[in-house]
């Protein structure tokens, strides 16, 4: 057993702390909080800090330096996504494409994709959307209906994509799709869709946050170029799952450093009224440090196993199940904590500066459902883990 | 980076595996716990002591193997819910092997290699296991006053009895201790009082035994959690066995999703503690400062943790679940008795939130 970063992976994590603290301007909380702002130029904070971040060489962490990555590994992924959640960075708006697409077309899509796709995204001039699911077809995925029709050299998409994240500021979008309504996985083929075009309609979405972060998408007779295919016809579904596959170290320890700091944001709240020395509060904080701590522990260990060489099986699926409902529990306990003053909104006055608790409390609800609900990690863990029987 | 074992560690998991399978399955402490009066078999302490397991928590010097070790032996007794007082055991000997002089020095030899039983009589308080400043004295050779839970103390060769003056170890009086018997809901384990009034010996000053009792109490703790990894492993393999074969309404009851969700709960909880248990023990090994900061979170989680997948293992099996013929209780019984030693959950949850590097300043 060994769970230290080496002696460079410290000295990137100190490169990566130094860095944040010098570009970051200041914590997206207090962008949020900022009256100045409205959703169109707090996608635009995000924009700039993610050109930033490409500037210096921390997007597509490990991706070969010919693509615009910087060749490293999980480890030096694992904390750089830390790092910038420990400071509260922006979620870069083009979060799918560089961690679902740009793997796609690295290591599936043609030269001419990667060239013509990867720099744009990377520098954020070109924001990507992900169209998999649909009304009809969330956990059963394979079962999407969208269709895509050749039209001479081309196709034609017709169908509806839902929980399109960042869809209302796409400019493209990647988009599975039939083109044989037979084959269940065999086929769906993997499209690259502009969204300006007619035959394209995007609806926001309002979500219980208030927010439209994500909406809908219409396809009607939509337009997919034959060279905007990625990999062959058919090979659409296992293009997919490996690419959410790819995803697996980053992960690790971004969500316990994420919850680390929302929960110095409560001590800080707590302290500051005196209440830190109340048993019930210690009672409460401290399983919180626990629980944390315990999903810190996991992480290290799934990140010390692909370190080693371990792919990691469906385990994976503990840790989603971890942080997505620790967080439900954190931002319980916070606000009931907090009193009155933990459901107040960020930009309302007596609101907490630290962190945005009634949007946490209210974000922490989507955890569970999106990249597969904790039931679907449940079915997970039982068949393949525990391989428990199935029903004859 | 690197979770797993190293080749050492996993050669000792698979050596302790096989000799408790052999020697020492369920089945053994099923009988001592129906039959014994002791409560444990000497013979396999015995021959514990002589392949060097009462040593664990030596230095490697003196033949010990190191906290992840220690941690892996631990995991292994709780899979068969291992009877007796192996981890006081282990624990005295690292102590009488942090103490000076003759006396315990002798007494280390005795324990470490021949076979001898010490362990550490600190409680004094019927209502909680956490440590606190003893009152029991030690004055002109004497020890006088009454500890509780002691573990096995009617079956000591010797205690290490914390006092307000620091450390005693008490060899067994020639008309043995005098013990009172304090039956738990877990037949496996013999706690007594013991009221003293007997000759004793200095082996630590007050100063220096702080240190060792604190040093015990975080191993404990460590030790405890490593045990609880096992018992809920084999309590976890237990149900999944029994769901998948047993069938109603034409087909095994494993292939219901409500079943099927619970066991994956069991699963998550199981595998936490071992990241934390063994994050603990790495940390230990390492020397580490958060060790005692990573032990408590490790021992705060276990407890919980283990009650539910040890209390769902009774559940899943339904009638037979709650039999004493069926193995689950077994389980249960020790989870719970280790949950309230070596510092209990929300001592072990306040000394987490004490020395979290989140509340530095506050």
């Amino acid at each position: 057993m060994d769970l230290r970063f080496t002696d460079d992976q410290q000295k990137f994590q100190l490169e990566v702390r130094a860095w944040i603290a010098a570009e970051l301007e200041r914590p997206f909380t207090e962008e949020v909080r900022d009256h100045a702002h409205d959703a169109d130029s707090l996608v635009e904070v995000r924009r700039r800090w993610q050109k930033k971040l490409n500037d210096a060489g921390y997007l597509g962490m490990r991706w070969a330096t010919e693509w615009g990555g910087r060749g490293a590994t999980e480890v030096e992924e694992a904390i750089l996504h830390a790092e910038l959640n420990r400071a509260d960075a922006p979620i870069i708006p083009n979060f799918l494409g560089v961690s679902l697409l740009g793997p796609a077309l690295i290591h599936h899509g043609s030269e001419e994709q990667r060239r013509r796709f990867i720099p744009k995204m990377l520098s954020a001039d070109e924001i990507w959307c992900q169209g998999f699911s649909e009304p009809g077809s969330g956990s059963d995925l394979a079962s999407l209906r969208t269709r895509a029709e050749p039209d001479g050299d081309d196709f034609r998409i017709t169908g509806q994509k839902v929980w399109t994240t960042f869809g209302p500021w796409a400019d493209w979008i990647f988009v599975l799709a039939r083109t044989d309504m037979e084959d269940r996985y065999g086929g769906i083929s993997f499209f690259l869709v502009p969204i300006e075009q007619k035959g394209v309609e995007m609806r926001p979405l309002k979500q219980v946050t208030g927010e439209s972060e994500f909406g809908e998408v219409f396809f009607d007779g939509a337009l997919a170029r034959r060279e905007h295919v990625v990999g062959n016809l058919g090979e659409g579904w296992r293009i997919a799952m490996t690419v959410l596959g790819y995803e697996r170290g980053a992960s690790t320890l971004a969500s316990p450093a994420d919850y680390e700091r929302q929960l110095g944001g409560l001590v800080s709240a707590l302290d500051e009224r005196g209440a830190l020395d109340e048993p019930v509060v210690r009672e409460k904080l401290g399983r919180l440090v626990v629980e944390n701590e315990v999903m810190r522990a996991n992480g290290l260990r799934t990140l010390a196993n692909i370190a080693a060489g371990i792919a990691p099986g469906p385990e994976s699926s503990i840790e989603k199940i971890f942080w997505s409902e620790y967080h439900q529990r954190m931002t319980d306990t916070a606000v009931e904590l907090l009193g009155p003053q933990g459901q107040l909104e960020a930009r309302s006055s007596l609101s907490r500066p630290e962190v945005d608790w009634a949007y946490q409390y209210l974000w922490s609800r989507a955890g569970t459902i999106y990249s597969g609900s904790s039931e679907i990690q449940r079915n997970i863990i039982a068949k393949r883990v525990l391989r428990m029987p199935t029903a004859r | 980076m690197q979770f797993d074992l190293n080749e050492d560690q996993a050669l000792l998991r698979t050596s302790t595996r096989e000799f408790l399978e052999n020697e020492a399955p369920l089945a053994e402490t099923r009988s001592v716990m129906e039959e014994s009066v002791e409560g444990f078999a000497k013979d396999i302490y015995g021959q514990l002591a002589e392949l060097g397991y009462a040593g664990l928590l030596l230095s490697e010097e003196d033949g010990g193997l190191g906290p992840i070790a220690f941690a892996v032996v631990m995991a292994e007794m709780g899979r068969v819910a291992f009877p007796g007082p192996f981890l006081e055991l282990t624990l005295a000997v690292r102590m009488l092997a942090g103490c000076p002089g003759e006396v315990a020095r002798d007494w280390l030899g005795r324990t470490a290699e021949g076979g001898a039983l010490v362990v550490l009589a600190q409680g004094e308080d019927a209502t909680s296991t956490d440590p606190a400043q003893a009152a029991t004295r030690f004055a002109d050779g004497r020890v006088t006053g009454s500890k509780v839970f002691v573990p096995f103390g009617a079956e000591a060769d010797a205690l290490l009895v914390s006092t307000a003056e620091g450390l005693a170890l008490v060899p067994r009086p020639g008309a043995g201790w005098n013990v009172t018997p304090l039956t738990t809901l877990d037949h496996a384990q013999r706690f007594v009082q013991i009221d003293f009034d007997d000759a004793g010996q200095e082996v630590a000053g007050p100063e220096a035994s702080t240190a060792l009792l604190a040093e015990a109490h975080r191993l404990g703790a460590l030790g405890a959690s490593a045990q609880m990894v096992g018992l809920m492993e084999r309590a976890l393999e237990i149900a999944v066995e029994y769901t998948s074969e047993r069938e109603a309404f034409g087909v095994p009851i494993g292939s219901f999703q409500a079943l099927q969700h619970r066991c994956a709960d069991m699963l998550i909880q199981t595998e936490s503690t071992r990241s934390a248990a063994f994050r603990a023990a790495w940390a230990e090994e390492t020397g580490s400062p958060e060790a005692g900061y990573l032990a408590s979170v490790a021992k705060a989680w276990a407890g919980p943790a283990g009650r539910f997948v040890c209390g769902q293992a009774i559940q899943l099996l339904g009638g037979v679940g709650f039999t004493w013929e069926y193995d689950p209780h077994i389980y249960l019984k020790r989870l719970k008795t280790l949950e309230q030693f070596h510092g209990s959950t929300r001592w072990h949850t306040e000394n987490a939130l004490a020395l979290a590097p989140l509340l530095e300043g506050a």
